[in-house]
């Protein structure tokens, strides 16, 4: 059975909002909902531009509601963890006093029967209030602004940016070749896909595919390949720190050419060889965990494949090929 | 086949922070100065390709529907090229397309990044620790060029200095150096080995568009006295990723890319016929590299343009005058710019960066472990080889 | 070739066919990665035609990283479509059926005679009520998690205002397109976003498509009857669904008519990317569809639901009609909210 690697990509965004966006998140921080003059229209959101035309708009900015009218509407009885609110809501088109369209936001009505289209909502304002969509906590049945428990108030000064995080999970099937190749790291065995056509050899099953004849490449492919070669290229990084790194010091991965073939394994990790040591046409041999050991099975570029933890000198005279360097694929 | 021409060129201040500007400001800025320089409102554009590299820069996702409108695009055809770091040129080549194809009369390129929203080396290690970064994808094809052609260490310090001194001369440029010099990139960070700090392009905000239109917009738009730049040339080809024997170095498929420009635009002796070109350099060691794989210096003698001054503006043949990558970075509109700025080259538009007397312009952009190409060639002249 | 030889021959240098198409891994959850879905699919729509990939002059594909799950995805991608000696490539994040228009422009240029494109996706690897909020408005809706089934339940209550549908309408799209239950079972069900019920929603599935396009002599040489592409169009609208008119479906309209819809033949077979019930309905009222068109035989996007290639496989079922021998067939394909985004290629078969 095909077994499946789970992922989470996280990342807090910082977004800036330009002169438009910008008074309408500092607005709602006081508590106050903007909108911007279009003709004879208030739109709101406010927009730069006329959403119609993508004429410039003057930033004519004026107060709209903050009571409004329920135009539209639907009922979320499972909230996701993006919602604003986690028990069942409503999403609903609000038109604000004073607006020419309506608003979505979502609405804490109790049950989907307590709401229906031409029903007065107001505004539930956050206790402490940052210039942000999520200031409204949520509309609420009646006319009435309110705030969530004790006013705290907002940042004070003119909001410019925002915060936006969004972690999305993602399942991605690991190939049973994948699984195969690491299996056999396993038993410090390291295996390779030959093509039929070509001749060409992949190492690993990550991409069991030969992309020069665009063929995938099954277990009739397999092949063994020896576990000593020769550093062909390698970079040294300097790492920039971003949320999620995991590294801060220096440090190099290698280009690996096994012995009497012609593969060459990309971004290696070394061991036991400082980054100051590094250079074209040092011996290595494959390093391998303990049999039986737990090893990561998320072999990313850059990272061990499986029990192959990495390459580490082998002692060997170094290899004097012109060559050599050129090896990177 | 309909001949097409640029006749509208902007782009944005670019910034490491356009912290001043949303989204749809950002691009706008560019938008507006280009439909300016065409004379044109956004009425006037028939469909609008947007280009930029990948959305987890962001985290907006198929930015082209959030930014429809701001795009001037409701009631018209909105198309989204992504083809890694050569996006900014496929955008010039698929909106010329629309044109060239008979189907729309005159489009819009727009292609934007906004770095500072994000970090690209999270994106590029797809959110996840120890990531390599665009320059440990490229180290090691440098260390083989420069082992290979038997290049000084200082040919990628001259570079990196010419076009942060090319930048001081444009006023849209990121980074400006004032005090650039060969000690103080030397003595910057080693970054990737062998690529230094300064030999590395910045990360920037910021956006680029371009007015492309029909024979009849471009014969117009020269009659006015606005020269347009014509596009006689034009190919994107890709090259898979890894398999024994792939030479990143001297890529096939970038061979092939400027083969299919030069012919296509009746060129057969490149370096003599290419009075300048805009070419995607961002970490230093690119420029020989690229003179080299776009048939404009013989292999391993790239170098020796560099070295001999050729390459600055005021030399024989003179690369990314504008500052290039190297100056500017906002991925996505990258390679829009080179195409861009090749443009502003042969309408005698680049101002300050203008290289004397230049018809004929080769821009170009790649991606990805060098594997997409996007090139166009453009003339001030339909046929400018008689 | 007996009639419309003048016709033929007059069009010669603009036509341009589908002549081929296959369809991988289609199901609520493969194994496969993207790349082995797209290395099937594109073998199985050009071996028939007696194709290799050394034959194809330009690809273009159509994916989307945040359905993946990765930056720059679509670079591994390049492994399935035989880029060595490299091709004339491109690729669109948007679904395989603009990937299609830009392989059309570029055989318009005249340069080239093959082409072909792709749409691919792994859907179940992530959870969509997730990734959607992504492509909403990044300051106003993306923060409140404000997700396509939100939206396309308020588009269906404009569309139920506007007298375009009723719930018992929708569940009949549902019914007839899946091929199974009863309206009224159906009717018995939860809301999942009110007027929305569970069978008013797409499914969730994985796969690719590929489609191989010729120039009109290589066409005709390959295959008895190709499907030649007489109207293709894509229009846009504003993106926020709150300053739009969610009963009607603008860019629907003015691509149908670029395309040449309400004249000439008379449509056959429509495929439309309804992902929702009440879209079928918007759109066959916005396209004038009459009854005497078959809507959705394939059972249209409710019944498989490859993300990043349901469009183009609308094509390619409108194409199937064709080279059935019928004579006029139309497709649609959507991307963005509340059908923000609309295209609409026609295909024709000649005698």
């Amino acid at each position: 059975m095909t077994r499946f690697v789970e992922s989470t990509i996280t990342f807090p965004y910082k977004r800036s909002l330009g002169p438009v966006t910008g008074a309408f998140m500092t607005a709602l921080a006081d508590k106050r909902i903007l909108g911007v003059r279009n003709g004879t229209d208030v739109l709101v959101p406010p927009m730069e531009w006329d959403p119609a035309t993508g004429a410039e708009l003057a930033a004519d900015l004026v107060e709209v509601g903050p009571a409004g009218t329920v135009e539209s509407w639907t009922w979320v009885p499972e909230p996701t963890e993006q919602h604003p609110l986690d028990r069942p809501f409503a999403f609903a088109f609000i038109r604000l006093d004073g607006a020419a369209n309506p608003l979505l936001h979502a609405l804490d009505a109790g049950s989907p029967a307590a709401v229906s289209a031409g029903m007065r909502v107001a505004p539930r304002w956050r206790e402490e209030r940052i210039g942000h969509i999520t200031d409204i906590a949520c509309f609420v049945p009646g006319v009435r602004s309110e705030v969530d428990g004790t006013d705290v108030g907002g940042p004070g000064q003119p909001v410019e940016l925002m915060d936006y995080t969004a972690a999305i999970t993602y399942s991605t099937p690991v190939l049973a070749m994948a699984d195969h190749a690491l299996a056999a790291t396993r038993e410090h065995r390291l295996i390779g896909l030959r093509c039929p056509t070509c001749d060409r050899v992949y190492v690993g099953g990550d991409r069991p595919y030969c992309p020069v004849d665009a063929l995938e490449l099954g277990a009739d492919a397999e092949v063994e390949l020896p576990n000593a070669g020769t550093i062909t290229n390698f970079i040294v990084v300097e790492p920039v720190q971003y949320p999620g790194q995991t590294v801060t010091e220096q440090f190099a991965r290698v280009f690996v050419l096994l012995d009497g073939t012609d593969v060459v394994l990309t971004y290696q990790p070394v061991i036991d060889l400082p980054v100051g040591d590094i250079h074209v046409g040092v011996r290595v041999s494959a390093v391998w965990a303990p049999r039986d050991t737990p090893v990561d099975t998320f072999s990313g570029i850059g990272r061990p494949m499986g029990s192959l933890l990495g390459w580490t000198p082998s002692g060997e005279s170094d290899v004097h090929d012109p060559d050599l360097v050129n090896r990177i694929y | 086949m309909i001949p097409c021409a640029v006749v509208g060129v902007g782009q944005t201040h670019h910034r490491s922070k356009r912290r001043d500007v949303s989204f749809g400001g950002l691009v706008r800025e560019a938008v507006f100065r280009a439909l300016d320089d065409a004379r044109m409102t956004m009425a006037d554009i028939d469909a609008v390709v947007l280009g930029k590299a990948p959305d987890l820069f962001e985290g907006v996702m198929k930015p082209e529907l959030y930014l429809s409108d701001a795009l001037g695009a409701v009631g018209k055809p909105m198309f989204r090229v992504h083809t890694a770091g050569s996006v900014g040129g496929t955008t010039g080549l698929v909106a010329a397309s629309h044109v060239r194809a008979g189907k729309h009369r005159t489009v819009l390129a727009v292609a934007f990044e906004k770095q500072s929203e994000g970090n690209a080396q999270f994106a590029l290690g797809s959110g996840r620790g120890a990531s390599l970064g665009a320059g440990g994808s490229f180290a090691p094809f440098v260390r083989a060029y420069i082992h290979r052609s038997g290049a000084p260490e200082h040919i990628g310090w001259t570079v990196a200095v010419k076009d942060r001194l090319n930048a001081l001369k444009n006023p849209y440029a990121h980074l400006k150096i004032a005090d650039i010099s060969i000690d103080k990139v030397r003595d910057s960070p080693m970054m990737w080995d062998p690529i230094r700090y300064l030999e590395s392009c910045p990360s920037s905000d910021g956006a680029c568009a371009v007015v492309i239109t029909d024979e009849e917009g471009g014969r117009a738009a020269a009659a006015d006295g606005r020269p347009p730049a014509w596009i006689l040339g034009m190919s994107s080809r890709s090259e898979a990723g890894g398999f024994p024997g792939r030479d990143p170095v001297r890529p096939q498929a970038c061979l092939q890319c400027a083969q299919d420009v030069y012919q296509e635009a009746g060129i057969t002796n490149p370096r003599e016929q290419i009075d300048t070109a805009e070419l995607y350099v961002p970490f230093s060691w690119h420029e020989p590299l690229w003179l080299e794989a776009h048939h404009l210096a013989d292999e391993g003698a790239g170098w020796q343009l560099v070295d001999k001054g050729q390459t600055e503006l005021g030399g024989s043949f003179p690369i990314n005058p504008s500052g290039g990558v190297l100056s500017t970075n906002p991925i996505g509109a990258s390679g829009l710019l080179r195409f861009a700025e090749a443009a502003n080259q042969v309408r005698g538009a680049a101002g300050e960066h203008q290289v004397d007397g230049a018809r004929v312009a080769l821009g170009m952009a790649y991606g990805a472990q060098s594997q997409y190409f996007s090139m166009w060639i453009v003339a001030n002249n339909l046929q400018p080889f008689g | 070739m007996t009639t419309g030889l003048t016709t033929t021959t007059a069009r010669t240098s603009t036509d341009i066919a589908v002549i081929g198409w296959a369809q991988a891994a289609i199901s609520r959850r493969t194994d496969q990665t993207e790349t082995q879905m797209l290395m099937t699919s594109i073998t199985d729509a050009l071996t028939p035609l007696g194709l290799t990939r050394s034959d194809v002059d330009f690809t273009c594909l159509g994916s989307c990283d945040y359905i993946t799950g990765q930056a720059f995805s679509f670079v591994a991608n390049l492994d399935a479509i035989g880029a060595w000696p490299p091709k004339r490539d491109s690729h669109v994040e948007m679904d395989g059926a603009w990937a299609l228009y830009e392989a059309w422009l570029r055989l318009h240029e005249g340069d080239i005679e093959i082409a072909v494109v792709t749409g691919s996706g792994r859907t179940s690897t992530g959870d969509p009520s997730l990734i959607y909020p992504m492509e909403m408005d990044p300051y106003v809706l993306a923060p409140l998690g404000a997700d396509l089934v939100t939206f396309a339940a308020l588009q269906a209550r404009a569309v139920i205002s506007a007298g375009l549908a009723d719930e018992k309408a929708m569940a009949e799209v549902a019914v007839r397109s899946r091929g199974k239950g009863s309206v009224e079972e159906l009717l018995a069900g939860e809301y999942v976003r009110e007027p929305l019920r569970r069978h008013d929603l797409p499914p969730i599935t994985d796969g690719a498509v590929a489609m191989v396009l010729a120039t009109g002599e290589r066409a005709r040489q390959l295959v008895e009857r190709p499907a030649y592409i007489t109207g293709f169009d894509h229009r846009t609208e504003c993106h926020n669904p709150a300053f739009r008119r969610l009963d009607d479906s603008p860019s629907t309209r003015i691509a149908a008519r670029e395309a040449g819809l309400g004249t000439g033949a008379p449509i056959e077979v429509a495929e439309l990317q309804a992902s929702f019930t009440h879209e079928e309905l918007l759109l066959r009222h916005v396209l004038e569809l009459g009854d005497e068109v078959a809507v959705n035989p394939s059972g249209g996007a409710l019944r498989a639901n490859p993300i990043m290639a349901t469009g183009l496989a609308r094509i390619g079922y409108a194409a199937d009609h064709v080279f059935a021998g019928g004579t006029r067939a139309l497709a649609h394909a959507t991307s963005g909210p509340c059908l923000q985004q609309n295209l609409i290629c026609v295909l024709e078969g000649r005698s």
